[in-house]
């Protein structure tokens, strides 16, 4: 059983750029999967390496209640995944799943483990002669061959070809059901598949955390709205939602309960395009097909959203699209 | 995997063919060499070369510029070139046979080979750390970096001083002798081939992703263990590079060791004591002096020889196909 909890605060310079500071708090609970999403740049990299003890920092990095800020990283008992592998080249298969075993008074084995993870075949070959899913699976078995209280994944399947990333996503699934993890990433597809929790992160700041149905859905502002592509709709911008919202304008939520909106998100799937009977009449304005579905852009007052619809109508056209007002929140 | 075998044989049949090529070029190069110098016009051959590699550069490629830049960079490769063959050709090979078998010359070329080897090793002991934090980066380092690389800057003779400034009578260790002693020789070259030692180390170390390094660390080894397992042989090849760029320097040094060790007792095996011997460049030198440009021209192509044989055996013993490292 364990549980992670951190509180960090770091300064990052590197030459010819800027200092970024990184500010964040997170937990994740025992056999939880705790992503990090959030852009390019926004941090959550740094944030990771510094849970693992390669950059210092200021704050506690808690692991069952015990800080072990000040611990090198070999004495942290993670494991960690890293986005282009860092597989040792010089070694074997084999060798690289073994690195940790004589640090490790229980290690895996590592013959068992590339088996479990569909990759016993390469167990001679070294690191450059794999394909990108091959190493990654390799880099997971090394990672889990020393039994690690938390394992740190940063953006894994970044790298791979959509089959394979699909295909390792399964697999990882079933992988974190068993192990406290924190996996980042910047694909929200990724994060909604395989997180239990979510902190979004931009600019070197949490801006949300919750549950992926509650950080999808109920996005607190425009930045996480955007990144997980739910539509903004800004109220002075179209009359329309307006006056659907008329005498039922939600709140913000503040502790008052009497905060109004200026915006609202909602999820594209929510957005339904009916024959009649909708709440307004919207142009459309591009349709792209999206594996079994369209996604739909449609434009009316001054705003867009967008939809997906398996019967996409011509572009151009005025359809009738309802907003549901259970799925519109204020962010 | 028909398709991949075929490929492996298009590869090596190109290699074979340019392996042919060059051949083709480098002996169609000796043999004009060979007649102009019989026939007493070695200039010609300087034209002839200039003249060859712009035709080749027109028949395997044809644009004007890769023309233009083989007959530029030609005229480079006669003057370093040219002297070499002319050099080799002038010997007179009774009396590379007889300097061959002079004792004298033996001990000189052991000492030219051994005293090097010392000051590489020495230099490699300590530059492999120092190049090691340089990689990392730290507060003052462009402090560290120019006392690295003024070695490289500053004429041999006033090197050999500053040796003799900081480590001879009245410097830092009173109580080793540096002056005209075997010590005093390694100090010399080491202070001048430190900087090769220490450069080309530290860019292997500097070409390794950082994220091994944390990945070892991540998964159970501390510092000493990431370095013994990970960082050290990934970065063999330039340490091996700089070793060898440091033993050529030390090889090629005259100026500090002239200053500082003009000659050294040191123990020579074949004789079962101590003997005393000047380091080679300083040899050539002196036999140059003594005897004149024929006579010093025979123990300098014994030395060239004996250099070239090492550096060919250490470049075939760091080729991608015999030693591990970054891929």
């Amino acid at each position: 059983m364990t549980q992670l909890a951190a509180d960090i605060a770091s300064t990052f310079t590197a030459e010819g750029a800027e200092p970024f500071t990184v500010d964040a708090t997170l937990e994740a609970g025992d056999e939880e999967t705790l992503v990090i999403l959030g852009p390019s740049g926004s941090g959550k990299t740094l944030l990771l390496e510094t849970v693992a003890g390669f950059h210092g920092h200021d704050g506690t990095v808690t692991v069952n209640g015990t800080d072990i800020a000040d611990r090198a990283p070999e004495r942290r008992d993670f494991g960690f995944v890293f986005q282009d592998y860092a597989l040792f080249p010089h070694m074997t298969v084999r060798d690289n799943v073994r690195y940790g075993a004589q640090y490790c008074e229980n290690p895996r084995d590592a013959e068992g483990l590339l088996a479990e993870l569909g990759v016993a075949h390469l167990a001679d070959r070294t690191p450059p002669t794999l394909s990108g899913g091959e190493k990654q699976r390799v880099a997971l078995a090394r990672a889990l061959a020393v039994r690690p209280d938390v394992l740190l994944l940063d953006e894994p399947l970044a790298a791979l070809d959509v089959p394979t990333r699909q295909s390792l996503r399964d697999d990882l699934v079933d992988v974190l059901a068993d192990v406290t993890s924190i996996y980042v990433t910047h694909n929200r597809t990724t994060a909604r598949a395989i997180a239990d929790r979510i902190i979004v992160m931009a600019q070197g700041q949490v801006v949300q955390r919750g549950t992926p149905d509650a950080v999808f859905e109920r996005p607190e502002s425009p930045i996480v709205a955007n990144f997980t592509g739910s539509n903004v709709i800004e109220l002075a911008s179209t009359p329309a939602v307006r006056s659907l919202l008329d005498g039922d304008t939600p709140g913000r939520g503040d502790a008052h309960g009497n905060g109004t909106a200026e915006r609202v998100a909602i999820r594209p799937e929510a957005v339904r395009l009916d024959d009649d009977n909708g709440d307004l009449r919207a142009t459309v304005r591009r349709v792209v097909r999206e594996d079994a579905t369209h996604r739909v852009t449609l434009a009316f007052d001054e705003v867009t959203v967008e939809s997906f619809t398996d019967s996409p109508p011509e572009v151009g056209t005025d359809v009738v699209i309802t907003l549901p007002r259970d799925r519109l929140h204020p962010c | 995997m028909a398709t991949e075998t075929g490929s492996g044989l298009d590869v090596k049949t190109g290699r074979v063919q340019t392996a042919v090529l060059v051949a083709g070029f480098v002996g169609v190069q000796l043999l004009a060499f060979v007649a102009a110098y019989a026939t007493g016009r070695p200039t010609w051959y300087a034209y002839f070369m200039i003249g060859s590699a712009a035709v080749t550069a027109y028949l395997l490629d044809g644009s004007s510029f890769v023309v233009a830049t083989a007959t530029l960079g030609s005229v480079l490769l006669i003057a370093l070139g040219l002297p070499l063959f002319m050099f080799v050709a002038r010997q007179t090979p009774s009396l590379v046979v007889e300097k061959a078998a002079d004792p004298d010359v033996h001990r000189v070329l052991y000492l030219g080979i051994y005293g090097p080897l010392l000051a590489a090793i020495l230099s490699l002991a300590f530059g492999v750390p120092l190049a090691h934090l340089l990689s990392e980066g730290f507060s003052g380092q462009p402090l560290v970096e120019s006392l690295v690389d003024l070695p490289l800057v500053v004429p041999h003779s006033v090197a050999g001083i500053l040796v003799l400034f900081g480590f001879g009578e009245g410097g830092a260790f009173p109580s080793i002798s540096v002056l005209g002693s075997m010590v005093g020789m390694v100090l010399a070259m080491a202070f001048v081939a430190a900087p090769y030692a220490v450069n080309a180390t530290r860019e292997a170390f500097e070409a390794i992703d950082h994220r091994l390094e944390y990945a070892s660390r991540i998964h159970g080894a501390n510092r000493w263990e990431t370095f013994r397992r990970v960082t050290g042989p990934l970065a063999v090849r330039g340490m091996i590079t700089g070793g060898v760029l440091a033993w050529a320097r030390a090889v090629s040094e005259f100026g500090a060791v002239a200053v500082v060790a003009y000659s050294v007792s040191f123990f020579y095996p074949f004789a079962g004591g101590e003997v005393t011997a000047q380091h080679a460049p300083v040899f050539v030198y002196n036999t140059y002096l003594q005897g004149g440009l024929q006579e010093s021209g025979a123990v300098a192509f014994l030395l060239l020889a004996v250099s070239a044989m090492i550096f060919l055996i250490v470049r075939y013993l760091t080729d991608d196909n015999t030693i591990g490292g970054v891929p």
